[in-house]
């Protein structure tokens, strides 16, 4: 018998060429999910990826697998209800920062809260680049680098690990477009989570944002194992600094939907008598 | 590194160069849809180089039993192979010679990494062929640092495009 052949990470692209600006952070995702997909040989027939609205919702395209360019911020409850129908398949579901915190904010506190088996990947550059760079729900409450909040939105930004800890989310990484390789590991080892795996990514607009190339400086690896304990999480995620990649949160929770027997006909016949 | 130097350093050549390509490729088909051609034919260039060096490396490669590493098994100086070019160094408006001064820091790179290997390695073959490498990459910058010298001074403006990202004046 042949020995399947091994894919490499560029196998796993599509022939369609990213249109998103060179030095893009969703590049480096791009390659780490596909390093991902070849550390664990992934196959591409069983796997989607599901995505909502943005520029980083285009990576679907960019993936040699099935994908769903899905409506804005509704990524995870496509990605959910699939993942539901067809338990075999590997679903990653992702987008970002405006599309999973602002529009499909509901759906992310649902998804983290019902923990289905899948992937969601939120890659996070504090801004909404394809409208060209308006503030979005984790910028910096001073940011004024839009003239449409020229004083700065005045808000104080999400904490996406926080936020998803809160909801109920098993499993928080957070990983950083500078570190494809670590971002791979990151998000093989989210792939592999049994339960609704989070993986928040810092990942560059140096477009509308060019003060995020300063995060290479200020971005660390966390040393210690993943916390498992609720309380020191959250004492974690509202005092960090938000720099810190790695996983950061791994608990093991019962799975949606639980695993129910298939009626047996006589159960069925039960039912109906009076 | 394992109990099989040789095999070990050929598999993070061949890594690093390959890495090195897909880099420059990425950047030149990006550039292109940004219309900064002058820079995208220039990383172009770049990946055919790297490809010749990969297909050297290869050619040597395929004579031994590399060790299968997934991407974050191999063991890099930084975050990546040192012939990558970083994602937040580029700009769709960069000029040629900002293009080419990052080439030289990644040729550096590479001969650093390579030096370090024909320095260091217990095995006297890796020794022999990191040097070979180590020289390939200097001779490479040596190119890149002539280029840039015959290159006429940027004007200091950037090029420009009609749909400028929303940021105030």
């Amino acid at each position: 018998m042949n020995e399947p052949i091994k894919l490499k990470a560029k196998d796993y692209k599509s022939s369609v060429k990213p249109i998103w600006c060179p030095g893009c952070g969703h590049f480096s995702v791009l390659n780490a999910l596909t390093k991902a997909f070849a550390g664990l040989g992934i196959d591409k027939d069983d796997t989607v990826l599901v995505s909502g609205i943005g520029c980083s919702s285009r990576l679907p395209a960019y993936v040699d697998s099935y994908g769903f360019h899905g409506v804005h911020g509704r990524g995870l409850a496509i990605a959910q209800g699939l993942k539901v129908a067809r338990p075999d398949l590997t679903v990653i579901a992702m987008g970002g920062d405006g599309d999973g915190f602002s529009i499909g904010g509901n759906h992310f506190l649902h998804a983290c809260r019902r923990n289905v088996n899948m992937t969601y990947i939120a890659m996070d550059n504090e801004v909404y680049g394809m409208t060209k760079g308006q503030a979005s729900p984790t910028t910096p409450a001073d940011w004024d680098h839009s003239k449409l909040t020229p004083h700065g939105p005045g808000v104080r930004p999400f904490k996406p690990a926080a936020l998803a800890l809160a909801s109920g989310a098993p499993w928080i990484a957070r990983g950083y477009s500078g570190n494809p390789n670590q971002m791979a590991r990151l998000i093989a080892a989210a792939i592999e989570h049994p339960g609704f795996s989070f993986v928040h990514v810092l990942s560059q607009c140096i477009t509308f944002c060019p003060e995020q190339t300063d995060w290479k400086a200020v971005v660390h690896e966390r040393e210690e194992e993943a916390l498992v304990d609720a309380d020191e999480a959250a004492q974690l995620f509202l005092h960090e600094d938000g720099f810190q990649t790695g996983v950061l949160y791994n608990a093991q929770r019962a799975t949606w939907p639980p695993s129910v027997p298939e009626p047996q006909s006589t159960d069925i016949t039960r039912g109906f008598s009076v | 590194m394992s109990t099989q130097p040789l095999a070990d350093f050929l598999a993070h050549s061949v890594e690093l160069e390959s890495e090195a390509r897909e880099r420059y490729l990425e950047l030149a088909e990006s550039m292109a849809a940004h219309h900064n051609d002058a820079v995208s034919e220039f990383f172009l260039r770049m990946a055919e180089e790297s490809r010749l060096h990969l297909e050297e490396v290869g050619g040597i490669a395929k004579d031994h039993d590399l060790p299968e590493l997934k991407a974050w098994e191999f063991q890099w100086p930084d975050e990546e192979s040192p012939e990558t070019t970083s994602y937040e160094a580029v700009h769709y408006r960069m000029s040629l010679r900002e293009a080419m001064l990052l080439a030289l820091d990644n040729e550096r790179a590479a001969e650093k990494f390579y030096a370090s290997f024909a320095r260091s390695s217990s095995d006297e073959n890796t020794r022999k062929l990191a040097a070979q490498f180590a020289a390939e990459e200097a001779s490479h910058a040596a190119q890149l640092v002539k280029k840039l010298g015959a290159l006429p001074a940027d004007s200091g403006q950037h090029l420009e495009e009609d749909d400028d990202p929303h940021m105030p004046e």
